[in-house]
């Protein structure tokens, strides 16, 4: 049975508005004007046959002088001395790591054209997140920096290395300070290097600087237990979660990690065994995680370090001085629920919050002290080394400037100009240094102000390492001879400093010759060539050892109450500043692929915006897309309004990561506005929270959001189930009680070998998008540009959609009663779909193509050719799930495209056995099809049958969750076959009967009943 | 052109055959010696040394021309080790020269053996050495035998037309001056002028008369239809279709020479058709693995040395002046289908030659299939399933019944003829 719960993906849709019906109505939103060339001046004017003579005439005289041409002569130059371990056509895979995950990186012909996870990296396990995946595109920037300039004209290394040598001499002899601002180096080399130039420069100092910052973590451990480290979270230990603002699936420390770990506790298998864990969100926006949570309660910043205490209060049965009970009778009740089952699960708990506040992270340390997390859910012994930066001491570097008493500073993957909140403080204080230096691989922000550009290779054509996790190396190898003239930023740092060893690699070599390789149980070249084949070393963990809080709580409790007083003051507005999975902090801004990677709450492409609560927007009398300005601790930028359910009443959050000024003809072409001078300096750390108002400009804006493309006429395609239900009854919702006789119009397909289908677990599934990026560069999928999404016309042939819907326990709802729940958008709750071809197998398009262009395999797969198309469109109009797309443009050979794949250099990562479709044609999922056939020839080479898994999809292979399961459903034993006996397995639409590829399997929430107010 | 260099030929022929006598003559008594020399020479020597060429060791001809202390010599062909480990410093410096790369010992070589062995190279040498004086023409000559150039073509056009339309303009101008003179004689031109009228208007009638004939008509039409249809038709479908296309390569390569005449494997060279979708042309490593001896004073196997920065007198590499060399691609299969050369040699096991056609009787390669979809087709359809000794359809069931049933199970079963097996 199904539920009359309704979902919608947006309130448009909710709410039917004229605009969305009509856009709606059509599959293109956007019709030929064939009605207005018909009635104008075409048949009905006086020389209507003269005319078709004429262009008929044209016409013909213009496709026989372009019949006339001469067939083009192809060159074909192979290799003047091939290199043994390349075969033109054959993929070359290396070991590498992309922000300490070890990574395989494809190469063909010498040329790197997709990332991919090594299934055996201890964090992800194969999977990679968006960034990841779209790293490679980053490779082949035009925009990337192609000579060294020295006081912002090109010069040689030669040149840029006396001139920095020379200046580094006279302020060594000066005795002024020598700074080196890098975002976390956890690379061993790199900080053996650093340390070898400050050794050099003894009057020189690193600072580790992140943009977005976790030094209230790190400094709250070294308060709690005198151990100033990130911890090392086991998500997977936790039966019961509660997250303040922390949105660790997304963007917090570790996302993919924790992806993968959170899944472990919610997925199939552990359904099956009647296990899933309990996850409670606080917080101000709707994020990735809060989408996922089991239960959501909506909560101002200001409200946010109260509900700490009162949690604290709670659990341990005391009350600290001044704690109130708040406000906000649902938060108090959530807290009082939450902190009940937070010690019902004692040792399989924790709780985590998002703040960068020290206070509050002390305050949350002494409560997952009591209830017995450290030394299981939290690993203080085995650190994370992803975040180490220090927001003093950048500060401090400023003030040190100002002083005049720093001559030289050395920018490491370091943008401060762009996202170090007092940006004016920093123009002014470098001017007073003499020496400014930055390894950006762009023309940035802080390279404006610098008077050295060394740019650094990409990660991809640079050695190194990184030891993201206690005991966890990873060898970063190059796969690429540098595409510009760039050099090593450590390469740079060893010249500088006069080090005997002048080559990096033979540096990175040395330290792991020395003091790596035997922790791996590693030696000699053998060894060297072990580690490089395998990506990786693992020392065997440390005992976790268990840690008590036992610190005075009074002066903690007392700052956060101040501060959450400062924040409701004045009854402003509070603006929260928070990143999106798909821009993070921003260092990747110039990427198109993530810049139209919609975002997986609000599903905006190529902007930010602020997000604010339905409730306030109406309050306020303005509509979605309507200007405002933000204006917040003296900073103010114009941003359209977004409606986000879920958001807290009374609050702003707005991204970072957008309104870059320099960096790249992406960015450049100006991409939203940049909230980092929102930030603010308290007690010692940057804060994302402060007060603001709002004021409308009586101007709107255009908002690319896809949230409504591809919508089903509110038929009903999720199914949903709690906990409770479904212990009680496996298959609750899923559709799969009682049997019906199924009917069928068509004769089935033989499929004597295979039949490729897909099971995708919704309740794994967490919304990353991951998934969009990797088929991107899987299978060469044109990005569009903000302006073209905005008329529907994005080309992702898989799409992630994103379902609200009104917690309702147990009641049902009617369409009337529909109408009184508008007021109440705080408590709703999300479901992600990932939507792509499903392969039916009585397919609507086959039936309506009338060139046969998309037909039905053996194999079960729904084939398109391309080059058969006429592009009359019908087959897109016949799929109920809308997931053909449309080639309105030649993507590769117009200039409207120019930063992606109109462009010489970024048509390099093109996958060679992909076709680039044409204007005109359609396209849609293949079920990776070059992967199929690569992987079944490479079976019959070796003359075996074909494995199970061995063929990997490109979506599946990137998600942490393991949502997506691809397989041969012919063989019982597969994985897939087993996946879809689940009974949560049910088909969307299934009531057509066009017997779809893809199964997926019912999300379960373990909702609380007590909760659901 | 052409006589001039044949008549340097022909002279350096002459040249040739005189000096040829002259040296027989004086060398008479050496004659036999070098015989030995020769034959002892072409056992022991050849696999590291040319006379006129350095290959592996230095060029013998020119070497023995400046070392004339013969004791020496001998000393160092039977066993060179025993020189440098004495550290002679002659024998240390060409043993540095050539990297430090020993020669073989050849102690079984009597002084006698290498004194003929001496006196053969070194006559061969001067034979040598006057030789091209004469040869000189040829080489020079070599070049313009390749044909004329375009600008000699077009320039004999254009004199032709020009020749034509003077002839014209000239016979109009003769029977005016005949029309003349008979007019002036006042005869003729009367008679002359009747039958003039006469003949057209009899011709204009037949045309007139046949026009008249529907049969004839509609039967010309008929054939007129029928021939511009199956002419358009046929190009229609041989649009694109380039059977037989034969473009000229950089490099006169000779697979008749290679693969007929010689019988080397394709796979020596194309290797990437058993591993990749690419058959891939050879890098020149390859064909350095036997032209680094092999036919070293050819134009052609020079061109290759250019390409690599190579030079054979001192058989050393210099890549900044290597680039690559350009083929013309014969087979262009369109970029949306999808051709995977292991697939069909390694797995169907197919022969080259079943779609390349005879390679092995190709001075110049062409293509010698049409490459087009129905082509590919044709055979997916008729090609049955090289199963026998594989693995991979062990667990295909339905395809094990198939066969039971004594079906054939072709390509085209399997679903081999599917747009998305090609197309993606």
């Amino acid at each position: 049975m199904d539920s009359n719960k309704k979902y919608w993906k947006g309130l448009e849709e909710l709410n039917k508005t004229p605009e969305f019906v009509e856009k709606n109505k059509h599959e293109f939103a956007e019709p030929i004007p064939i009605e207005e060339v018909l009635s104008g001046a075409g048949l009905s004017s006086k020389t209507p046959r003269r005319d078709f003579l004429k262009a008929l005439g044209f016409g013909v005289g213009a496709v026989t002088l372009a019949a006339c041409q001469k067939v083009p002569v192809h060159k074909s130059i192979p290799y003047l001395i091939k290199p043994e371990e390349v075969t033109p056509g054959v993929a070359n895979y290396y070991s590498s790591t992309f922000e300490g995950s070890a990574i395989l990186v494809k190469t063909r012909e010498g040329r790197p054209i997709k990332v991919e996870g090594n299934p055996n990296d201890l964090l992800s396990k194969g999977g990679l997140s968006a960034h990841a995946q779209a790293s490679v595109l980053d490779l082949y920037d035009g925009g990337r920096v192609k000579d060294p300039m020295l006081n912002g004209s090109d010069a040689g290394w030669a040149q840029v290395d006396t001139f920095v040598k020379n200046e580094l001499a006279a302020i060594k002899g000066a005795g002024k300070g020598i700074r080196l601002i890098s975002s976390t180096v956890h690379s061993p080399s790199t900080l053996a290097v650093i340390a070898d130039f400050v050794a050099a420069y003894p009057t020189a100092k690193h600072i580790n600087y992140d943009a977005v910052s976790y030094t209230g973590i790190i400094q709250a451990n070294q308060n709690s237990f005198g151990k100033a480290v990130l911890p090392h979270y086991n998500f997977d230990k936790a039966d019961v979660i509660v997250s303040f603002g922390a949105d660790f699936l997304g963007t917090w420390i570790s996302g993919e990690e924790f992806t993968r770990q959170y899944v472990q506790n919610r997925n199939n298998k552990s359904l099956e065994s009647k296990k899933m864990s309990r996850h409670i969100q606080f917080e101000t926006g709707m994020s990735l995680t809060g989408t996922n949570a089991d239960v959501r309660i909506p909560v101002k910043p200001s409200e946010e370090g109260l509900a700490l205490i009162n949690l604290y209060n709670a659990i341990s049965g005391t009350s600290l001085p001044g704690s109130k009970p708040l406000a906000n009778a649902t938060v108090d009740k959530a807290i009082m629920i939450a902190a009940k089952e937070l010690q019902a699960a004692k040792g399989k708990a924790l709780v985590v919050a998002g703040s960068n506040d020290v206070a509050t992270q002390i305050l949350v340390n002494a409560i997952n002290s009591m209830l017995g997390s450290y030394g299981t859910t939290i690993d203080l012994d085995n650190p994370s080394h992803q975040y180490a930066g220090n927001d003093a001491e950048l500060v401090e570097f400023i003030n040190e400037a100002k002083r005049g008493e720093v001559g030289a500073v050395f920018f490491m993957d370091a943008n401060p100009a762009y996202n170090f909140y007092a940006n004016a403080d920093l123009k002014e204080a470098l001017k007073k240094v003499r020496l400014k230096v930055t390894f950006a691989d762009h023309a940035d922000e802080t390279s404006e102000l610098c008077n050295v550009l060394a740019p650094n290779h990409h990660y991809l054509e640079s050695w190194g390492d990184d030891n993201a996790v206690e005991g966890y190396y990873t060898i970063m190898q190059p796969t690429i001879n540098p595409v510009y003239n760039t050099r090593q930023a450590e390469q740079s740092l060893l010249l500088w400093s006069d080090s005997p060893v002048k080559d990096y690699y033979t540096y990175v070599r040395n330290n792991w010759d020395k003091n790596l390789l035997a922790k791996g149980g590693l030696a000699g070249q053998s060894g060297w060539e072990t580690l490089l084949q395998n990506g990786f070393i693992k020392v065997a963990d440390a005992a976790a050892g268990t840690y008590t809080f036992n610190q005075d709580l009074n002066a903690v409790a007392q700052t956060i109450l101040n501060q959450s007083s400062k924040l409701a003051e004045g009854n402003k507005m509070e603006l929260q500043i928070y990143q999106t999975v798909a821009m993070r902090d921003g260092k990747r801004a110039n990427n198109p692929w993530l810049q139209e990677l919609p975002d997986p709450v609000s599903k905006v492409t190529w902007d930010n915006f602020a997000a604010m609560a339905p409730a306030d927007i109406k309050k306020l009398g303005y509509n979605q897309g309507d200007l405002v300005k933000v204006e917040a601790n003296g900073y103010s930028i114009n941003l359209p309004v977004l409606l986000q359910p879920g958001q807290a009443q009374g609050t702003v959050s707005v991204a970072v990561g957008y309104g870059r000024s320099k960096g790249g003809a992406v960015v450049e072409g100006g991409i939203g506005q940049n909230a980092f001078p929102f930030h603010s300096f308290r007690n010692g750390t940057f804060q994302t929270s402060s007060p603001a108002t709002i004021t409308a400009l009586g101007d709107t804006y255009l908002l690319a959001q896809t949230q409504t493309h591809h919508s089903y006429e509110g038929r009903n395609v999720i199914r949903e189930a709690s906990f409770k239900e479904y212990v009680k009854n496996p298959s609750v919702n899923s559709g799969n009680e009682g049997e019906h006789k199924k009917y069928s119009l068509w004769d089935e397909y033989e499929r004597p070998a295979y039949n490729w289908v897909m099971a995708i677990d919704l309740n794994a599934c967490t919304g990353c998008g991951a998934c969009v990026v990797a088929c991107n560069a899987e299978n060469n999928i044109p990005v569009v540009g903000k302006l073209e999404v905005s008329r529907r016309r994005e080309m992702h042939w898989i799409r992630i959609d994103r379902y609200y819907s009104f917690n309702e326990e147990g009641k049902e709802i009617t369409e009337e009663r529909e109408i009184d729940k508008l007021e109440n958008f705080d408590n709703v709750s999300v479901v992600h779909q990932p939507m792509l071809c499903q392969h039916c197998d009585h397919a609507p398009c086959e039936t309506v193509c009338p060139v046969l262009a998309t037909v039905h395999s053996a194999e079960g797969l729904n084939h398109m050719a391309y080059n058969r198309c006429i592009g009359t469109r019908y087959c897109a109009n016949n799929c109920p799930f809308k997931v053909r797309r449309f080639n309105w443009f030649n993507y590769w050979n117009d200039s409207r495209f120019d930063n992606y794949l109109n462009n010489e250099h970024t048509q390099l990562v093109l996958n060679p056995d992909v076709t680039t479709r044409f204007r005109g044609v359609m396209e849609k999922c293949s079920m990776c099809i070059q992967r199929i056939q690569a992987g079944k020839l490479h079976a019959k080479m070796e003359k075996r049958p074909l494995k199970d898994g061995e063929v990997k999809v490109a979506c599946q292979q990137t998600c942490s969750a393991n949502a997506i399961i691809f397989g041969n459903v012919n063989d019982p034993e597969s994985e897939v076959a087993k996946a879809l006996k689940s009974e949560r397995t049910y088909y969307v639409l299934e009531e057509l009967n066009v017997q779809p590829g893809i199964g997926y399997q019912v999300k379960v929430r373990n909702t609380s009943s007590e909760l659901q107010a | 052109m052409r006589n001039i260099s044949l008549i340097f030929k022909q002279f350096s022929r002459s040249v040739l055959l005189v000096a040829g006598l002259g040296l027989y003559t004086l060398n008479a008594n050496a004659q036999t010696d070098a015989a030995k020399g020769e034959a002892i020479f072409k056992a022991k020597c050849t696999a590291c040394h040319k006379i006129d060429q350095r290959v592996i060791g230095p060029a013998l001809g020119p070497q023995l021309t400046s070392e004339t202390d013969d004791a020496y010599l001998t000393k160092w062909i039977q066993n060179n080790q025993a020189l440098i480990a004495a550290k002679n410093p002659k024998a240390l410096k060409i043993y540095n020269e050539y990297n430090q790369a020993g020669m073989t010992v050849f102690a079984e070589l009597s002084d006698a053996d290498v004194g003929n062995i001496l006196t053969y190279i070194r006559g061969e040498w001067k034979t040598m050495q006057e030789a091209p004086k004469g040869g000189g023409g040829t080489s020079t000559a070599a070049p313009q035998e390749t044909g004329p150039s375009n600008l000699v073509i077009w320039g004999l056009i254009g004199v032709i037309v020009i020749a034509f339309i003077v002839i014209l303009v000239l016979n109009k101008v003769i029977a005016t001056l005949e029309r003349l003179l008979l007019r002036n004689k006042g005869l003729l031109v009367e008679e002359e002028e009747t039958e003039a009228t006469k003949e057209p208007v009899d011709k204009f009638a037949t045309v007139k008369r046949l026009a008249k004939n529907k049969k004839l008509v509609f039967f010309i039409v008929l054939c007129g239809t029928i021939a511009m249809g199956s002419w358009s038709w046929t190009t229609i479908w041989n649009t694109n279709v380039h059977s037989g296309y034969q473009p000229v390569q950089p490099i006169k390569y000779s697979h008749e020479l290679h693969a007929g005449a010689m019988k080397i494997d394709c796979q020596y060279c194309h290797s990437g058709a058993y591993k990749s979708k690419n058959a891939s042309i050879p890098s020149l490593n390859v064909c350095m693995n036997c032209h680094k001896v092999v036919k070293t004073e050819s134009p052609e196997i020079h061109k290759i040395y250019d390409a690599l920065g190579y030079d054979p007198k001192t058989a050393k590499y210099d890549s900044t002046k290597a680039h690559p060399i350009q083929w013309v691609r014969i087979h262009n299969l369109p970029d949306f289908a999808y051709f995977n050369h292991s697939q069909h040699v390694k797995v169907a096991g197919l022969k080259c030659q079943q779609c390349h056609g005879p390679v092995q009787t190709m001075k110049e390669v062409y293509q010698y299939s049409p490459l087009t979809m129905k082509w590919c087709i044709q055979c997916h359809k008729r090609t049955e399933v090289n199963y026998k000794g594989s693995g991979y359809y062990d667990n295909m069931i339905e395809v094990h019944d198939r066969i039971k049933r004594g079906e054939k199970v072709t390509e085209a079963a399997l679903g081999g003829i599917e747009c998305g097996k090609c197309h993606y």
